[in-house]
């Protein structure tokens, strides 16, 4: 069993060297097409987590009617909780909402200090969204509830960058696994040119009377290590890349609400995922390539 | 150890190559098969070595019913024979040791009977200090040589040999014939195609003759036997 192993491996190694300008077109198509993968995947990764961020930060402020009871709060909180798309309620009382109004105005705001007493502030609810549901459907919503007034949210403009980020995150996903199927197509493509120049080499091991599993064995290793080969460069270029990128922007776009995923562990995650990409497409590149090719003589 | 019975093999294209052909070869034979080009010899080899399947007809070789064989278990017939092909079909990204070593290898011999074996048949084709060469090195003579080096490395029963001498000198192919009575006289049913009618006068051997896919002679005291 070992000896037979050991076998295939030497023969993989053999093909490689021997073949070396066909393995290397082959690595040179992973190398491109996963640094193809590396970049949007990367791409998606941040995306998603701005997305994500933005989404936790986004919240609707709605104020209570001034008629409505202190005692009546609990019943009206869960009633906001049960509307649709509404994932945390938080209640805000008149004094707290006049420190965040004195906290706006920074040291001038002192000056309102003299309102404690006779506090004109609503008190209000701090409404969190649950993921995927749009920010001014769940507002008009919780317009209606009775006993609410004022809905106020970040405005249009927030929600239409959501969306935005929303449809680069789909359209990315998509991508990426096309890009994936036009990388096995490539790959399978420049094996199957490997293989076809060693179709005589493979009709002589079934003359001698090599099984089918034996003959493909060679080749599947053989794939497997162009693929590994192949994400070398992309993995490098992933890790080493995004770290400067990273580093030269600081961490973060525009402002410190678009925080960038770190490198550790980010970009060994994508890493990790591009050698496995590499890695089955080398593999089911090279199967589908020699299982026709063995059939090319009796 | 080689029979064929009412045997009929037609091409999709047509072609009829062979036609009710019915054959006897026993064990231990040395058999010449000579014909023109498109006369039906490389047909007969192909369905000995299970390259195709018969039309009609039944052939058996060595107990097995090869036109019934499965893709997949064709190599596995294949290392009860040995086939040596014209054009040499030498890996040639392995070296002449390796080339022959391979045939041990796919049956799964440990790699201590592997060494001994070639080395052996080194000897027997004469061709010890070529062992480390790439076929590319070497003469057409020395090509054929290793074929057949790698097609009896297995000690096959049967070894089944396609125009052996048709790239190859006079001096060359007279080699290449005595190297194959050796191996005939070890005990291993020899079949030869060829059209080198001076060979098969040289050596005699019972001699079957091909036309248009019919068997028009097969002489047991050998030689060329003009048209009757």
């Amino acid at each position: 069993m070992f000896r037979l192993i050991g076998r295939h491996f030497k023969e993989a190694f053999q093909g490689i060297f021997r073949h070396f300008s066909s393995s290397l077109n082959s690595i040179t198509a992973v190398t491109v097409t996963l640094l193809l993968v590396s970049l949007l995947t990367l791409i998606i990764g941040n995306v998603s987590q701005i997305t994500k961020t933005l989404e936790d930060e986004v919240k609707i402020f709605v104020k209570i009617e001034d008629e409505v009871e202190d005692a009546e709060i609990p019943a009206l909180t869960r009633k906001v909780e049960n509307v649709e798309g509404v994932s945390m309620v938080e209640f805000s009382d008149k004094d707290s909402e006049l420190d965040k109004f004195i906290k706006e105005y920074g040291e001038e705001g002192k000056l309102f200090e003299i309102y404690r007493e006779d506090n004109p502030l609503s008190r209000a609810f701090i409404v969190s969204l649950r993921e995927g549901y749009s920010i001014s459907d769940v507002a008009s919503r919780l317009e209606k509830v009775k006993g609410l007034t004022g809905v106020e949210f970040g405005g249009v403009s927030t929600e239409q960058f959501l969306k935005v980020l929303n449809g680069v995150r789909q359209g990315g996903y998509v991508i990426v696994l096309a890009l994936t199927l036009v990388a096995i197509f490539l790959i399978q493509n420049t094996i199957n040119q490997t293989i076809f120049n060693r179709r005589l080499e493979i009709s002589i091991m079934r003359q001698v009377g090599a099984s089918n599993s034996y003959i493909r064995q060679p080749f599947v290793i053989e794939g497997i290590f162009i693929g590994l080969m192949g994400s070398v460069a992309p993995v490098l270029a992933t890790i080493f890349g995004y770290k400067y990128i990273y580093e030269t922007v600081g961490g973060q776009l525009v402002s410190g609400m678009l925080t960038l995923q770190p490198v550790y562990p980010f970009a060994f995650y994508v890493s990790a995922f591009l050698v496995v990409v590499g890695i089955v497409v080398g593999l089911i590149g090279s199967f589908l390539s020699v299982n026709k090719h063995l059939r090319w003589r009796r | 150890m080689v029979n064929l019975q009412n045997v009929s093999k037609s091409y999709k294209n047509g072609v009829n190559a062979l036609n009710d052909i019915t054959i006897e070869i026993k064990d231990g034979e040395f058999v010449y098969v000579i014909g023109e080009t498109g006369s039906g010899k490389s047909t007969f080899i192909k369905l000995l070595d299970g390259e195709e399947i018969p039309t009609k007809g039944r052939v058996e070789v060595n107990g097995v019913n090869v036109g019934k064989l499965r893709f997949s278990k064709v190599p596995l017939y294949r290392r009860n024979i040995g086939v040596v092909f014209q054009d040499y079909r030498l890996i040639e990204s392995k070296t002449v040791f390796e080339n022959i070593a391979f045939a041990l290898e796919v049956i799964n011999k440990p790699r201590r009977e592997i060494r001994q074996r070639v080395r052996e048949v080194l000897e027997i084709i004469d061709l010890v200090d070529k062992a480390k060469s790439f076929p590319s090195e070497l003469s057409g003579g020395q090509q054929q040589r290793v074929t057949i080096g790698r097609a009896i490395a297995n000690n096959p029963r049967l070894l089944i040999a396609d125009e052996p001498t048709g790239n190859l000198d006079p001096e060359r192919s007279n080699e290449i014939v005595e190297l194959l009575e050796k191996i005939n006289e070890a005990g291993t049913t020899v079949i030869m195609v060829t059209h080198d009618i001076n060979l098969v006068n040289k050596y005699r051997k019972r001699t079957i003759k091909f036309e248009y896919g019919h068997v028009v002679s097969d002489s047991r005291e050998g030689g060329y036997v003009a048209h009757v």
